[in-house]
């Protein structure tokens, strides 16, 4: 006798019940919010029934003559490529220096593994906090205590915000700050794909006479161009919408607040600052980046061919 | 006769592994100490970001590397921190009270978010590795691009669904309070799904599937065959989420930000805002002690790394192979 209803309902509702409440329906309001003047959390106003195309004209006529969303929109695209760069390429000199490490047939690797692993695991506060000290404009900054008593600079150099520096100083710290973090995520996975390479290769290549430079191009390299294809695409999408970790050195004034704002960080500032806020606004910012991640998750799916990862389940009877 | 194949079987590959050792995979033992080295060398500044942070909780100034051994170190910042005299500058006090209830708030929110975690993804998880539903294939693709979307556009929609729901609670504060607590945890809980679903599925992968087969054969229910056979294999990996589950609901910073700070009005605290209230008033704040507070937050996820660090790891990696 079968069941009337699939009993997979059961083991799934809980998660689909979060899901819907907490992205499907916040998705379609986010749209929706877009078309509407909506402003300081005003949300019994009456704003919410007034459909308007306001926002995305106010929107296009700021990216076209507002310097400070010029700002905005050239720190995107620099943060998202620089730091992409920084952590894939990181990423793989990490994994690849801690392969050839273990290769010598001691585990030197994990304590470096895990060390690189931190960054991501830090709360958020405490992580801003340690480069909030770093980059402190006085001579009490690290930096600048460093460099003084190394002779590099004569006085204290407001890293983030000096105007001779805007705006190479503040792109520098956000691409450190959150290069830090996401270099973790390809190191772990390159590592993982580099030690699921059959040994036999190694010692192949070893014996017919490749020095560590050639087992790198030519062995271990070319076997990474999937996980390489995949820790691009992924990062690439974290990165165009992250702001958590730069959220509260704007707040702090350690960078320049439109140096130093990815949209991302400009959208949730707009929305939730705490005097004039307009969520309208935002939240057309914000469906802009949806539709860009979309697109590129879009991509990213058919480039990496995930239907290989959803194979048939073999649980049933 | 099948055992003695068997047994040959392995005594070839152990002596296949032996010549295969024999060549040196990495040229000498001394460069592979040396590349330890260079590693080294390249994590020092992050390990010396840290020890700083730490080392001026203890100080009467913040540490800044040269002048290590020129500060003062004494338990004066903890005890000030403790005590409530986290901005003495200004004057403005906290109590003891605060700053106990502040630690618990971070708790609270850590517990709710692994609760809520583990509950729903073991569950989903089962469900999509071993039963055969409709849109299976449709929903998995849906739920890892949810993963990947912008969290902003979320959280102002969430928000807004918050000032909503919460209106006719307006009145009594505690209602107020504890439904401020119940949203943070099932709105940051819902951002760590994605990836959990998707982990909890690899770990049940990888179980063999016969047992249970058997269980459900002699007429055992799903709901029995998952709960006595299937859940205890996976402890191990139901550990692991949960540890990542705490650590997210633990180092969270825009979430208890937005819905515990924004949200009520500044009246429920965790350690994140704190250390943003007390480090945004530069002029009144007094760093050494930001430091402790900072150091304090610091410490559970530095003993979750240094206890279950392979765990960890492993995870991060099963879960990313899937």
């Amino acid at each position: 006798m079968r069941p009337r209803v699939n009993p997979a309902l059961f083991f799934l509702l809980p998660a689909l019940t979060l899901i819907a409440v907490f992205y499907v329906v916040p998705l379609a309001l986010s749209i929706y919010i877009g078309f509407t003047p909506l402003r300081n959390w005003n949300i019994a106003g009456g704003y919410l029934s007034q459909v308007t195309l306001e926002n995305y004209e106010r929107l296009f006529h700021m990216v076209m003559y507002d310097p400070d969303i010029g700002k905005v929109v050239a720190t995107t695209v620099v943060f998202t490529v620089v730091t992409l760069a920084v952590n894939v390429l990181g990423g793989l000199a990490l994994a690849l220096t801690m392969y050839l490490m273990d290769l010598s047939g001691r585990e030197l690797s994990l304590g470096f593994r895990t060390l690189w692993m931190l960054p991501r695991m830090t709360p958020i506060a405490v992580y801003s906090l340690m480069w909030y000290y770093f980059f402190l404009p006085g001579e009490e900054g690290i930096l600048n205590s460093i460099a003084m008593r190394l002779g590099l600079i004569d006085e204290p150099v407001n890293w983030g915000n000096d105007p001779d520096l805007l705006p190479y100083g503040a792109w520098a710290i956000l691409v450190v700050v959150n290069g830090l973090v996401g270099v973790s995520f390809g190191m772990v996975v390159f590592y993982a794909a580099l030690r699921s390479i059959p040994r036999e290769q190694i010692v192949a290549a070893r014996v017919d006479g490749a020095s560590t430079l050639h087992l790198v191009l030519y062995i271990l390299i070319p076997q990474l161009r999937w996980h390489i294809t995949y820790v691009t695409v992924w990062q690439l999408l974290s990165l165009l919408t992250t702001y958590a970790h730069i959220f509260l050195l704007v707040e702090w004034g350690a960078v320049d607040e439109f140096w130093g704002s990815n949209w991302a960080l400009y959208v949730f500032n707009k929305a939730f600052a705490l005097g004039e806020s307009d969520q309208g606004l935002a939240a057309a910012a914000a469906t802009i980046l949806v539709l860009i991640g979309a697109g590129l998750g879009v991509l990213a799916l058919r480039l990496m061919g995930f239907g290989r990862m959803m194979a048939e389940p073999r649980g049933e009877v | 006769m099948a055992r003695l194949a068997l047994r040959r079987a392995r005594a070839e590959a152990r002596a296949a592994e032996r010549v295969m050792g024999d060549v040196e995979t990495l040229r000498s033992a001394r460069r592979a100490y040396l590349l330890a080295a260079v590693l080294g060398a390249a994590s020092l500044p992050m390990v010396l970001l840290y020890l700083l942070l730490v080392l001026s909780s203890f100080a009467d100034t913040i540490v800044t590397g040269p002048d290590i051994l020129e500060a003062r170190y004494s338990l004066d910042n903890w005890l000030m921190f403790f005590r409530g005299e986290v901005a003495p500058a200004a004057g403005r006090l906290y109590t003891t009270a605060d700053i106990l209830a502040t630690i618990a708030n971070t708790a609270i929110v850590a517990l709710g978010v692994t609760a809520v975690v583990v509950f729903t993804s073991v569950l989903a998880g089962y469900a999509f590795s071993r039963m055969r539903f409709r849109w299976r294939r449709g929903l998995m693709t849906f739920i890892i691009l949810l993963h990947a979307f912008p969290g902003v556009a979320l959280i102002i929609a969430v928000y807004a669904m918050y000032v909503w729901s919460s209106m006719p609670l307006a009145r009594s504060e505690g209602a107020m309070v504890a439904y401020a607590f119940a949203f943070t945890v099932l709105a940051r809980a819902s951002l760590e799904l994605p990836m959990s679903i998707w982990l909890m599925k690899g770990f049940f992968d990888r179980i063999p599937w016969e047992v249970e087969w058997s269980a459900l054969i002699d007429g055992a229910s799903r709901l029995r065959a998952w709960w006595q056979i299937v859940l205890p294999q996976v402890k191990p990996g139901i550990a692991a989420l949960a540890i990542f589950a705490f650590l997210a609901g633990w180092e969270d910073l825009i979430y208890v930000h937005v819905f515990l700070y924004i949200g009520t009005a500044g009246k429920v605290k965790t350690l994140a805002t704190l250390i943003e209230e007390l480090t945004a008033n530069i002029e009144t704040s007094y760093l050494p002690v930001v430091a402790a507070a900072g150091t304090l937050y610091l410490l559970p996820t530095i003993l979750f790394f240094v206890l279950t660090q392979k765990l960890l790891l492993e995870a991060y990696s099963g879960g990313l192979k899937a």
